[in-house]
Formats: C-alpha cells, sequence, structure tokens
C-alpha cells in the first residue's frame, strides 16, 4: 500500500479516536471547572488540604453516577 | 460521494499531503484549541479567586495567589481526570 495515500476506513478510524480524545478532554475540563467551584471555596494555597483534593475527586465521580441516573430515567419515559 | 476516497478529490491542482502530515497537522490544531481553551478557563479562575478588588496596579499577594491558583487548577485537572478514569468504583 502506498504509504501516502490516506483512504477513508484509516481516515474514519483516526478521526474517531481523535473525536474521542476530544469527549474526554472536554468532560474533564467541564467537571473540573464546575468542581473547582464547589470545592475551592478559599483562595488557592500552595497544596490542596486533604479535604479539597477529596472533594475534588468525590465531585467527579458523583457526577457520574448522577449522569447515569438522568439517563435511566430518560430512557424509561417512552 | 464519499470526499476522502481518493486523493483526487482533495482538492485538483493543490499540493499533495501526505496522510501523516494530515494527521499531524489535525493533532497539532486540536492540542492548540484544546490549550487556548485552558488557558482561558484558567484565567477565568483565577480572576475570580485572586483579584477581587482590582487595585491600581497588581499586588504581591495577587500575583503569588495567581501563581499558587494556576498550578492548584493543573492539579485539579489531574486529580479529575484520575478519578474519572483510574481510581477504583
Amino acid at each position: 500500500m502506498d504509504p501516502s495515500s490516506l483512504n477513508s476506513a484509516e481516515l474514519e478510524r483516526f478521526l474517531n479516536q481523535e473525536k474521542e480524545r476530544a469527549m474526554v478532554n472536554e468532560m474533564v475540563a467541564k467537571l473540573t471547572s464546575a468542581c473547582w467551584d464547589k470545592c475551592i471555596t478559599s483562595s488557592p494555597g500552595s497544596k490542596f488540604s486533604s479535604s479539597e483534593s477529596s472533594c475534588l475527586t468525590n465531585c467527579a465521580q458523583r457526577y457520574m453516577d448522577m449522569s447515569l441516573i438522568i439517563m435511566k430515567r430518560f430512557q424509561s419515559m417512552n | 460521494m464519499d470526499s476522502f476516497s481518493s486523493h483526487s478529490s482533495m482538492g485538483s491542482g493543490s499540493p499533495q499531503i501526505s496522510a501523516e502530515d494530515l494527521k499531524d497537522q489535525l493533532k497539532n490544531q486540536l492540542a492548540q484549541a484544546y490549550a487556548q481553551e485552558f488557558l482561558e478557563t484558567v484565567r477565568e479562575k483565577c480572576f475570580d479567586k485572586c483579584i477581587t478588588k482590582p487595585g491600581s496596579s497588581l499586588s504581591g499577594s495577587e500575583s503569588s495567589c495567581i501563581s499558587r491558583c494556576v498550578e492548584r487548577y493543573i492539579e485539579a485537572t489531574g486529580i479529575i481526570s484520575r478519578a474519572l478514569f483510574s481510581a477504583p468504583r
């Protein structure tokens, strides 16, 4: 195969992979923003307190739990 | 028609670009867009946190708050990413 040719299957695979990566990045960015607002209430210190870092972890994981509940709720609507 | 199915559809007369170059260009542009968005978010968050009452110049405590804020925001991004993808649920 000509190494410089880009067939549509390969391009599609590449684009899907990049799309997935972009979605993951967007998710992390969105959650970081939301959880930062919820968990970091005082002026940022030279390191996170243990309660701040566990709040961030919990915040991200509860968001996922919530998404699941919402998805189920909407699936049962039809 | 599948616009990616042949080279000729990539634009007649324009120089051919290799598959690897196209991928690299795409990746670079995506990375650049991501970095820009990240920077904008950090600016917004740290402005909220550190510049609470804008004075006639940036104070020393404000600028040290900003550098701490930037470091913490990067750290927070890592914590969130680990919480989503590698922590045992």
